[in-house]
C-alpha cells in the first residue's frame, strides 16, 4: 500500500504542471492590466507604462513561466502586485478561515446528512423517507448565497442570536471561532447536506438488502448496531467517494459565502486578485486548490483500503 | 437586561469554561471601548500613497503620515508640521522651518533631509509637484529643522500644493523610505502621524490595523479637516473590509462595526430608522459623475457628435439610477467646477439645461457623419457608480440611434483599455465611465480631468486650446476675480469642445453608531476628534 | 456539481452499468409506452412537466404580458410589486416580472447547452481514452488537471479574455464538467471492455466503431442522461454564482443571476428583487433534479450510489 500512495503522489506531478501551465497561460492573454489600476485613475499612460516595466510585466511568454515555475520550486509563490506581499504570506493570513469553514460544513454535514440519509433507507418507502428525500432535492437546488442572506437575516438580525459577518480566529476561543461560522456553514452545507444525504440513501438501501444484514438481525443484534456498525460500512465506498468530490463544490461555494459573511479567506481573496489582475496571487491560489483537490483524491483512494478490505492495490 | 445582553454573558461564560480559562485576547473590556472599527469605501490592497493614489490608500495614509501644510474646512492651506515660513519678495525663495519635537514612529526626530527626500519622490507622480519641479532651482536641508525651495518662477499656490488632500498628498516619510523609486512601493510604513500601522496584523483586503501614537505632539489650534490639532481620542482602529453592502448594513445595525464610509443611498433609510446610528452627508463637496469620449476616433473625434450626446442626455436619469429617491443627495450640473465652492460656474452649459431634445440631437449626430458604427462602451461592473452611469448610458445612446457595444467587464479591464489609443476595432474605446471627488474639482490645480492639451491630457485625450488657455491664465491670475473669470472662460470652451461630460452632482452618507461622536463633515474621514463611549 | 468515480481506483463493486442482455437500446420500462412509463415514475412526470413549463414561459415570455426587460426608468427604481409591475421594479426601474421571464431563456440556454456540449465532448474523450490505451494517461492526466481549477476561477478568466457573454459562461462551465462526463464514459468503457461478450464481437471481427455503436453506447446513454440533467442544474446555479461575483452573463441581457446579483445590496429592505428570481431558479434547478432523479431510479436505481 505505501508503493501505492507513493504511486500516487508522483502521478499528481504532471497533473500540478498540467494546471500550472494553463492556469498560467490563460491569465498571459487577459487583456486585463494590473499596472492601469495600480497607477490609480489620475495616472498618465506614462506612468503606467512606467509601472508595468518596474513589475516586469513586458517580459515574453516562456521567460515568465519560467522564471516562475522555478521560483515555485524554491517554495517562493511570487509577490502579489497590489501589495508587494509574498503571495504565501497572504495565503498563510487567509488559510485559516476557509480551512475552519470547510472543516466546519464538513463535520457540520456528515453528522446530519449521514443519519438522515441512513434513517431514509431504514425506513424506505414512508413517510419519512419521502420527507428526508424531498428536503434533499429542495436544498440541492437553492443557490448557497440565497440561503446565506436568509439565514443572516432571521439570526443574527430578526433574533441576533449570531454574527451576521466576519471571523474570530480559533486562538481567541473556541466559542467565538464557532459562533462566527455557525451560519456561513449552514448555508455552504446546505447543498452538500443534501448530496451526501442522497447517496448514503441510495447506497445504504443495496447494502440493507445483502443477506448477510438479514443474519445479523436474525442473530439479534439491535437496529442501530446493524444500521451504523455493519451496513454503512459496506456502503462507505460511495460516500466516501462522494465526500471527496463534494470538497470541489465546497471551494466554490466557498468564494460566495466568504463574500455574503465577510469572512477574510482565500474564496474573497481569489475574487478579489482576479478582479484585479494580480496575477501571482492567482497562480498561488490555484496551485494550492488543485494540490488540495488532489490531496484529498488521494486520501479517498486510501480510505477505501480502511474501509472495504476487499480492495487492495 | 435585554436579550443580547443576556446571551451575550452566557456566551461569556460558555466562551471561558470552553477555553478553560484561556488568557483574553488583549482586546479585553476596557480596550474594546477604545477601539474603533471602521468599513472603508474599498479594499485596502496596497498602502503607498505616493505610488498608489486611489482615495482609500489617502485615507489610510492621512492616519500614518503627516503633511507640511493641511486644508481646513475653508479650503485654505494652513500650518501643520511647518512652524513658519517665509518667501521672498520675488516669489522664487520658499524657506520652511519644522515645528519642534516631531517624531516618526521608530522614534527618530523628523528632520529637513527626511522633507526633502519626501517632497522629491512626491513631485515626481503629482501634477502640481511637476510643475513646481519643472521651475525648481534646487531644494536642500539648510539645517535639521530648516529647508528651502528655490525657483525660477514664481509659484504662488506652492503651500496648496502641499497642503492638499488631492491624491497625491505630500506625505512625509523617513529619507530611507522616501528614496524608493517613486514607481516601486515603499515596503515600510513609518510615518510622523497621530496612528501607527500595525503592519503584523494587516490582512490586505480584509483588514487593517492603527494604534496611536503615544508621542504624537498635536498642534494647539482646533482640528479642521488636514488644518489643527489631530487629537486622537481612541487607542486603535480597526478597519474591517466589507464588500457587501447587505452585510455592511447589518453589521452596522448589529453593532459590530461602529463606522461605515460609504453606505449605499438605498440603505440609508434603514440605518436613519435605526435609533443607535446616526447618517448624514458625508462630504459636502460631493462627488461629480462623468462620462469621457474618444476624441480621437469616430464618431465623437467630431464635436457635434459629442454636443448630440449632451443635448439628449439628462442628468435626473444618470442621479437618480445613483442616489434613487433621496433628492437631498443630488443636484444638476451644467458644468465642471463643484457646486458651492468660490469657482463653481454654469457658463456654456445651456446645453445640459431645459427640456431634452431628442430629434435635435438625432440631426446633429447625423451631421456629423454618424452612419451606424459600432460604439464600444466600457463600463466597469464592479463599482455601482460607474455600473449604474453605464447602463443609463447604453439606454441614452439606444435612444439616439447610435449602435451600442456594450462591453461589460472589472476596473482593472477599464483602466487598461482606457489607455489605449488604438481605433476601437482594435482595442481602443469610444466612451468609458467614472467620477471626481468634488474635493478634485474645485479648481484647475488638482483637476487632470479638464486639461485638454491633446496626446498629454487624461483618457479621451480632449484638445482644446481655448480651454487650455484659461488654465493656464488661472495659474497666473493673480486675485480671486481673475481667478473666476478665468475659470468662467475655461468653463465655456470645455462645453464648446465637450471635454467629458458631467452627469451631476451627487453626495453621499456615512453612518455612524450614536456610541461613537466627533464625526465631521468633510472629504476624507478624519479620525481625530472621535471619541467611543462603550 | 455533477459527480462520479474520478480516482483511479478500480470501479467500486456495483457501478457497472450492464444489462444482462447486450442489446437492450431502451429499458424494458420505456418500451410500455411513455405514459405508462410516466405513470410508473411520478418523479419523471413532475420535473419534465415543470421543466416544459418553464421553458415554455421562457419561449413565449413576449406574449405573456411583458414589456421590454432592458427599458429604464430610474424615476420609478424599486418599486414594490403592484399591479403595474407585478414583481415591481429593480435598481433603474426596469420591470422585474419581464426580466425573470426572459431571463428564463438565459439560464436554461446555459443549462441546457452546458449539458448537451458537456456529454459530447466527453462522451468522444471517455471513448478515446477508454479504447486507445496510449492516449489514456495523457488524457486523464488532463482531465485531472482540469478538475482541479475550480470553474468559477476557470469562467472569470475566460470573461477577462473577451467580454462577458452567454457562449464565454457556457463554455467555461462546459470545459469544468467534460472531465466528470469523460470519467464516467471511460468507467464504462473500461468495464465493458473486459466482458465475454465484447470479447466476442472482437475476436469475431467487429470493428471498434461497431462495438462502440452496439454494445458500448447503449451502455453509456443511462447514465449520461442522467448526469446531463445533474450537468444542466449545476450549470444554471453556476450560473447564477458567477453573476453574483460579476463574472456572468453581461447586465444587457437580463438573467436570473444577473437579476439577483443587482438586488443583493438591498435584500434587507427589498428582499422581492432578489426573491423572484431565486424562486424561479430554485423551481427550476428543482425540477431538473426531480427528472434526473425519475431517470436514474427508471433506468438503474444502482446508479443512486454514484450519482
Amino acid at each position: 500500500m505505501l508503493a501505492y500512495i507513493l504511486r500516487r503522489i508522483v502521478a499528481t506531478v504532471p497533473v500540478m504542471a498540467i494546471v500550472a501551465l494553463f492556469v498560467f497561460s490563460l491569465l498571459y492573454i487577459a487583456p486585463g492590466d494590473p499596472a492601469a489600476v495600480i497607477a490609480g485613475d489620475q495616472a498618465s499612460p506614462t506612468d503606467v507604462e512606467r509601472i508595468r516595466q518596474s513589475l516586469g510585466l513586458d517580459q515574453p511568454f516562456l521567460v515568465q513561466f519560467g522564471t516562475w515555475l522555478w521560483h515555485i520550486l524554491h517554495g517562493d509563490l511570487g509577490t502579489s502586485i497590489f501589495t508587494s506581499l509574498p503571495v504565501a504570506s497572504l495565503i498563510a493570513q487567509r488559510i485559516e478561515p476557509t480551512l475552519s469553514l470547510m472543516a466546519i460544513t464538513l463535520i457540520l454535514t456528515l453528522l446530519v446528512a449521514v443519519p438522515l440519509g441512513v434513517v431514509a433507507a431504514w425506513k424506505a418507502g414512508s413517510w419519512v423517507d419521502r420527507t428526508i428525500m424531498a428536503f434533499a432535492v429542495f436544498a440541492f437546488s437553492l443557490p448557497v448565497f440565497v440561503v446565506g442572506y436568509v439565514l443572516a437575516y432571521v439570526f443574527a438580525l430578526q433574533f441576533e442570536w449570531l454574527p451576521v459577518q466576519g471571523y474570530t480566529p480559533l486562538a481567541e476561543g473556541l466559542w467565538p471561532w464557532l459562533k462566527n461560522l455557525i451560519l456561513p456553514s449552514l448555508a455552504l452545507g446546505c447543498v452538500y447536506i443534501a448530496l451526501i444525504a442522497r447517496i448514503t440513501r441510495a447506497s445504504m438501501l443495496e447494502v440493507l438488502q445483502q443477506d448477510y444484514v438479514r443474519t445479523a438481525r436474525a442473530k439479534g443484534l439491535g437496529q442501530g448496531n446493524i444500521l451504523f456498525v455493519h451496513a454503512l460500512k459496506n456502503a462507505a465506498v460511495p460516500i466516501v467517494t462522494v465526500i471527496g468530490i463534494g470538497i470541489a463544490l465546497l471551494i466554490g461555494g466557498a468564494v460566495v459565502t466568504e463574500s455574503v459573511f465577510a469572512i477574510p479567506g482565500l474564496g474573497r481573496l481569489t475574487v478579489d486578485a482576479i478582479l484585479r489582475r494580480d496575477y501571482p496571487v492567482i497562480q498561488g491560489i490555484v496551485l494550492l486548490f488543485s494540490f488540495l483537490y488532489v490531496l484529498v483524491n488521494l486520501m479517498v483512494d486510501v480510505t477505501y483500503t480502511l474501509v472495504d478490505p476487499r480492495i487492495r492495490y | 437586561m435585554d436579550r443580547r445582553t443576556l446571551l451575550k454573558g452566557l456566551t461569556g461564560v460558555g466562551s471561558l469554561a470552553a477555553t478553560g480559562g484561556l488568557s483574553m485576547p488583549a482586546l479585553a473590556q476596557g480596550a474594546a471601548a477604545r477601539t474603533l472599527r471602521f468599513v472603508p469605501q474599498a479594499n485596502l490592497a496596497n498602502f503607498d500613497p505616493i505610488w498608489g493614489t486611489q482615495y482609500v490608500v489617502r485615507n489610510a495614509a492621512a492616519l500614518v503620515w503627516d503633511t507640511l501644510y493641511g486644508i481646513d474646512a475653508t479650503l485654505q492651506p494652513q500650518r501643520q508640521m511647518v512652524e513658519a515660513e517665509e518667501v521672498s519678495d520675488d516669489g522664487l525663495i520658499w524657506t520652511f522651518r519644522l515645528r519642534p519635537g516631531l517624531k516618526f514612529h521608530d522614534g527618530e526626530p523628523v528632520r529637513s533631509k527626511d522633507v526633502v527626500a519626501s517632497l522629491t519622490r512626491w513631485s515626481a507622480r503629482d501634477p502640481m509637484g511637476l510643475m513646481i519641479k519643472a521651475i525648481q532651482n534646487e531644494l536642500t536641508a539648510v539645517d535639521d529643522r530648516t529647508f528651502r525651495w528655490t525657483l525660477k518662477q514664481p509659484y504662488p499656490k506652492l503651500l496648496l500644493a502641499l497642503g492638499k488632500n488631492n491624491s497625491p498628498c505630500a506625505f512625509i516619510m523617513p529619507e530611507r523610505i522616501a528614496q524608493t523609486d517613486p514607481f516601486k512601493q515603499i515596503t515600510e510604513y513609518v510615518g510622523s502621524g497621530p496612528m501607527k500601522f500595525a503592519k503584523a496584523e494587516w490582512v490586505p483586503g480584509a483588514k487593517a490595523v492603527f494604534e496611536k501614537f503615544t508621542d504624537y505632539v498635536p498642534r494647539q489650534e482646533k482640528a479642521s479637516w488636514l488644518a489643527g490639532g489631530k487629537q486622537m481620542l481612541v487607542d486603535r482602529i480597526e478597519w474591517v473590509v466589507i464588500p457587501d453592502p447587505a452585510t455592511a448594513a447589518a453589521a452596522l445595525q448589529n453593532g459590530e462595526v461602529d463606522w461605515w464610509e460609504s453606505p449605499i443611498p438605498d440603505l440609508a433609510p434603514v440605518l436613519k430608522k435605526n435609533a443607535n446610528i446616526n447618517v448624514d452627508i458625508a462630504d459636502p463637496l460631493g462627488n461629480i459623475g462623468s462620462f469621457r469620449m474618444n476624441h480621437l476616433h469616430p464618431p465623437f473625434n467630431d464635436v457635434r457628435a459629442r454636443r448630440a450626446v449632451l443635448m439628449a442626455m439628462n442628468q435626473e436619469d444618470y442621479m437618480r439610477a445613483l442616489v434613487g429617491d433621496d433628492n437631498s443627495l443630488w443636484k444638476p450640473l451644467p458644468g465642471f467646477f463643484t457646486p458651492d465652492t468660490p469657482l463653481y460656474t454654469e457658463e456654456g452649459g445651456e446645453i445640459l439645461k431645459g427640456k431634452r431634445d431628442l430629434a435635435a440631437a438625432k440631426k446633429l449626430l447625423a451631421e456629423s457623419g454618424y452612419s451606424g458604427q459600432p460604439v464600444t462602451c466600457l463600463v466597469a461592473q464592479d463599482q455601482p457608480i460607474t455600473k449604474a452611469m453605464g447602463d443609463v448610458t447604453a439606454d441614452l445612446l439606444k435612444q439616439l440611434g447610435m449602435n451600442v457595444d456594450f462591453v461589460a467587464t472589472d476596473w482593472g479591464t477599464v483602466g487598461a483599455r482606457r489607455a489605449q489609443k488604438t481605433p476601437p476595432g482594435q482595442g481602443g474605446w469610444q466612451m468609458f465611465h467614472t467620477w471626481h471627488a468634488g474635493a478634485d474639482c474645485i479648481s484647475p490645480a488638482p483637476y487632470t480631468a479638464i486639461r485638454a492639451n491633446g496626446d498629454k491630457a487624461w483618457f479621451g485625450w480632449p484638445s482644446s486650446p481655448a480651454a487650455e488657455k484659461e488654465v493656464s491664465a488661472w495659474f497666473d491670475a493673480k486675485n480671486l476675480d481673475e481667478e473666476k473669470a478665468a475659470v468662467r472662460r475655461l468653463s465655456k470652451a470645455a462645453f464648446e469642445d465637450v471635454i467629458y461630460a458631467p452627469t451631476g452632482f451627487f453626495l453621499s452618507y456615512t453612518a455612524w453608531r450614536k456610541s461613537i461622536s466627533g464625526v465631521v463633515k468633510g472629504p476624507l474621514p478624519f479620525f481625530w476628534g472621535v471619541s467611543k463611549t462603550a | 456539481m455533477t459527480f462520479s468515480t474520478t480516482s483511479t481506483a478500480p470501479v467500486p463493486p456495483g457501478l457497472v452499468i450492464a444489462p444482462q442482455l447486450p442489446d437492450l437500446l431502451l429499458p424494458v420500462a420505456v418500451r410500455r409506452g411513455v405514459l405508462g412509463f410516466l405513470r410508473n415514475h411520478p418523479t419523471v412526470a413532475i420535473g419534465g412537466a415543470l421543466l416544459l413549463l418553464l421553458v415554455l414561459v421562457g419561449i413565449f415570455a413576449p406574449y405573456l404580458g411583458t414589456v421590454d426587460p432592458t427599458a429604464l426608468a430610474p424615476a420609478r427604481r424599486t418599486r414594490l410589486p403592484s399591479a403595474d409591475h407585478w414583481f415591481g421594479t429593480d435598481l433603474l426601474g426596469r420591470d422585474i416580472y419581464s426580466r425573470v421571464l426572459y431571463g428564463a431563456r438565459v439560464s436554461l440556454a446555459v443549462g441546457l447547452s452546458v449539458a448537451a456540449l458537456a456529454s459530447l465532448a466527453g462522451l468522444t474523450i471517455g471513448l478515446v481514452s477508454g479504447f486507445v490505451r496510449w492516449a489514456d494517461g495523457i488524457l486523464m492526466r488532463v482531465m485531472d488537471g482540469l478538475m482541479s481549477i475550480p470553474p468559477i476561477l476557470l469562467a472569470i478568466a475566460l470573461m477577462a479574455l473577451t467580454r462577458g457573454s452567454v457562449g464565454n459562461v457556457i463554455l467555461a462551465i462546459t470545459v469544468a464538467e467534460i472531465p466528470r462526463v469523460s470519467r464516467l464514459v471511460r468507467s464504462v468503457v473500461l468495464s465493458l471492455r473486459e466482458q465475454p461478450y465484447v470479447d466476442a464481437a472482437t475476436a469475431s471481427g467487429t470493428r471498434t466503431p461497431m462495438i462502440i455503436l452496439r454494445h458500448i453506447l447503449p451502455n453509456t446513454l443511462a447514465p449520461m442522461l442522467v448526469q446531463a440533467t445533474y450537468i444542466c442544474a449545476s450549470a444554471m446555479i453556476v450560473e447564477s454564482i458567477l453573476s453574483f461575483i460579476g463574472a456572468g452573463t453581461p447586465p444587457t441581457i437580463p438573467s436570473w443571476g444577473n437579476i439577483m446579483a443587482e438586488g443583493r445590496a438591498l435584500w434587507q429592505i427589498k428582499p422581492y428583487i432578489v426573491f423572484f428570481p431565486a424562486a424561479f431558479l430554485s423551481v427550476t434547478v428543482l425540477a431538473v433534479n426531480l427528472l434526473g432523479d425519475g431517470l436514474r431510479d427508471a433506468l438503474d436505481p444502482r446508479m443512486a450510489k454514484s450519482l
